[in-house]
């Protein structure tokens, strides 16, 4: 479904991507971690074209990313994106937040969008969030509302780019509920997080990054029982100290 | 001394004073419509990746905030004449203040639209939209409301520049002040009221300028960041 | 005739250096006066005290609802009136000084109110008297915030300088009107003025955009 060949990627001279070589199979969920800087961020941005790539092969869906041919905006359709910093449309309510791209990228009717968008908000726990705007909404609610607007789309994939560092503690869980349910759902999922308690619940691989390389990859079993580096096992004894 | 002040002369030169007010509203607001039509394009010509069309619109708005709206007016006024083209005092006027009052209205569009975060943009192109649906659905709607109060600022400017037109015998409200000074050498009358006439202006204009940001104020634009 | 035009305008040099000379001075005058009364207002302005507060801004809102030309003209025709004998120069100063100390004192006054209250607060606490305080905490980051728009100010300030060429003042934009009445090319004539206030003014638009952008990268740092 997504696979890295050799990719690399620099940012003026630094060298953020180094070589990466990596396939998501149809209906996985990877988590990616690593310390910050390490360029897991730039990895999953790397997904939907937010940033491009320099040298290797990136196919997403069956389209190469970066390739003339590839129309962005139709490929961007069918993925999913969830930001750290939600992103929502502060000018529109949540309801006009998830039905926004059906009805003007899908051409989704306006009042089956809308059906379709009450249902998700209702499903993400925000039945009664319709018509608020999302100054009006906690970071929770907000994040819930970007993953509604993203599951509105119907995507085959989904990339959620540390989706709860800008939460509260206590709002975090309830993000991660909706998460696990859509990865339940047999989503394709890309995830860069710390949460390991989501990577065990839900994720068929882990992916440790650091310095732009991908050091390590395995089932959440080994990778969290068995670290086979000293640098994972440095950022597991950092993240599970607490 | 001030002791003879007239208002019995202010009273009879009232119409004068009323068609001024007219003239100088009416200007004004023609002029602000060509200057947002002058602004818009300038600012979409900024814009571009083009060096072909941003360069232009770059020379176009420093030259014309390194001089004076004065100057301006009077390059138009003795040298339209020149190119062959002659128009009446009003429209020489209507188009230096449009020309001068875009330059500025491009800047304030284009500080709008770079004010939305670069988050907001790519929430746009992640889900798919191309640059013209971001544009319309996401950047704009935001930078609209951005704009609004520094516009209303410099509808504010352009009226009271618009007094200047009176020195190339446009008959707004300054004119009118002028016409009550010389005709009847009283000067305090003439440009008291002219004074007071554009005060009535510039409350009103201030007091939308704060309706308005209380109607922003409530749906209240906070980004998510 | 082009060349006879052109000979003409040469010929007109000495009045254009002159007009140069007299806007150069009226704006450097005003700006002098005019930023010195503007921070005496502006300090006023924050300073607590309700009554003067108020009379100030009323008087700021007086002078920016205006048209200058309209202050010109009631300064130049009645203060005679109310027997203070001034030539247009002398009445050209009063009023750019005046318009320049109005927009000054609102920058001022914006900057100071800028300056967090812990700022005050930490500089009570540590006994520095109110001078101290204004001059050692407040006026120091009020200035930072202050100096981009003050910049710009004075750019305003020199083009409304041309605005007293309406009381005959014989500045950079009363001469092209002089010179245009004799060489009938408006274009050229009020073009070379135009070039005359760019040379002047594009300078320090461009240092008000550097001292903003600088401004934004310091903001930067902060925030991280």
């Amino acid at each position: 479904m997504i696979e890295f060949r050799g990719v690399n990627k620099w940012f003026g001279a630094l060298h953020v991507l180094k070589d990466i070589t990596l396939s998501v199979e149809p209906r996985e969920v990877v988590v990616v971690c690593g310390p910050s800087g390490s360029g897991k961020s730039t990895l999953i941005r790397c997904v939907n074209g937010l940033e491009s790539t320099r040298d290797g092969v990136l196919v997403v869906d069956g389209h190469r990313v970066g390739d003339p041919t590839t129309d962005m905006t139709e490929l961007r359709a069918e993925i999913g994106f969830v930001f750290q910093s939600f992103n929502l449309y502060p000018h529109k309510t949540a309801l006009e937040n998830v039905t926004l791209a059906p009805i003007h990228v899908r051409k989704i009717a306006r009042s089956a969008a809308e059906e379709a968008g009450r249902e998700l908000l209702a499903r993400v726990g925000l039945a009664d969030k319709f018509n608020a705007y999302p100054s009006e909404l906690s970071g929770g609610q907000q994040q819930r509302v970007a993953i509604a607007r993203c599951l509105c789309m119907r995507p085959k994939i989904m990339l959620f780019d540390e989706p709860t560092s800008a939460l509260d503690p206590e709002m975090i869980s309830e993000v991660l509920d909706v998460m696990v349910s859509v990865a339940e759902e047999g989503m394709t999922m890309m995830v860069v997080t710390h949460e390991m308690g989501f990577a065990r619940r839900v994720a068929q691989r882990v992916v440790f990054m650091d310095a732009g390389a991908i050091v390590e990859s395995g089932t959440p079993e080994e990778f969290f029982s068995n670290p086979r580096t000293d640098r994972s096992r440095a950022f597991l004894g950092k993240i599970l100290r607490h | 001394m001030l002791e003879n002040f007239s208002f019995r002369t202010i009273v009879e030169y009232l119409p004068l004073f009323g068609h001024g007010l007219l003239a100088t509203l009416w200007l004004s607001v023609v002029s602000f419509a060509g200057a947002l039509a002058v602004g818009i394009i300038l600012c979409a010509m900024n814009l571009q990746r083009s060096r072909l069309s941003k360069v232009p619109a770059k020379i176009y708005i420093d030259a014309i905030r390194a001089t004076p709206l004065l100057a301006q007016l009077y390059f138009l006024y003795f040298g339209l004449p020149r190119l062959g083209v002659v128009l009446p005092e009003l429209v020489v006027g209507i188009l230096a203040l449009s020309l001068n009052s875009g330059a500025y209205i491009a800047e304030i569009i284009r500080a709008g639209i770079l004010s939305i975060s670069r988050g907001q943009v790519e929430a746009g192109i992640a889900s798919g939209m191309t640059y013209t649906q971001r544009m319309r659905f996401v950047v704009l709607p935001q930078a609209f409301r951005v704009t609004i109060p520094p516009l209303l600022g410099q509808a504010i400017v352009l009226v009271k520049d618009s007094a200047l037109l009176s020195l190339i015998s446009v008959s707004e409200l300054t004119r009118a002040g002028q016409l009550l000074a010389s005709d009847r050498f009283m000067p305090a009358e003439g440009f008291i009221t002219t004074a007071a006439c554009y005060l009535v202006l510039y409350y009103g204009l201030k007091g939308l300028a704060a309706l308005s940001g209380r109607w922003l104020g409530v749906q209240s634009v906070r980004s998510g960041a | 005739m082009i060349w006879q035009q052109f000979q003409s305008l040469i010929g007109s040099y000495p009045l254009a250096l002159r007009g140069l000379g007299m806007t150069v001075a009226l704006s450097l005058i005003s700006l002098v006066l005019g930023t010195l009364i503007g921070f005496a207002l502006g300090i006023l302005r924050t300073g607590g005290n309700q009554l003067i507060s108020r009379v100030i801004g009323a008087w700021v809102d007086l002078i920016r609802g205006t048209p200058f030309l309209v202050q010109i003209f009631l300064i130049f025709f009645i203060l005679p009136e109310l027997g203070i004998e001034l030539d247009a120069f002398t009445a050209g100063i009063i009023a750019l000084s005046n318009l320049a100390a109005c927009f000054i004192c609102e920058i001022v006054a914006a900057g100071i109110r800028a300056v967090p209250t812990g700022q005050v607060e930490a500089a009570l606490a540590s006994g520095l008297s109110r001078w101290q305080r204004m001059r050692q905490v407040v006026l120091p980051q009020a200035m930072r915030m202050s100096l981009p728009p003050l910049v710009g100010q004075y750019v305003l300030l020199i083009k409304d300088s041309s605005v007293v060429s309406a009381i005959g003042l014989t500045d950079l934009t009363r001469v092209g009107w002089l010179v245009v009445q004799r060489v009938p090319n408006g274009l050229l004539v009020f073009a070379i003025v135009g070039i005359g206030y760019f040379v002047v003014c594009y300078p320090l638009i461009l240092l008000a955009r550097r001292l903003e952008s600088r401004m934004g990268a310091a903001h930067g740092e902060v925030q991280l």
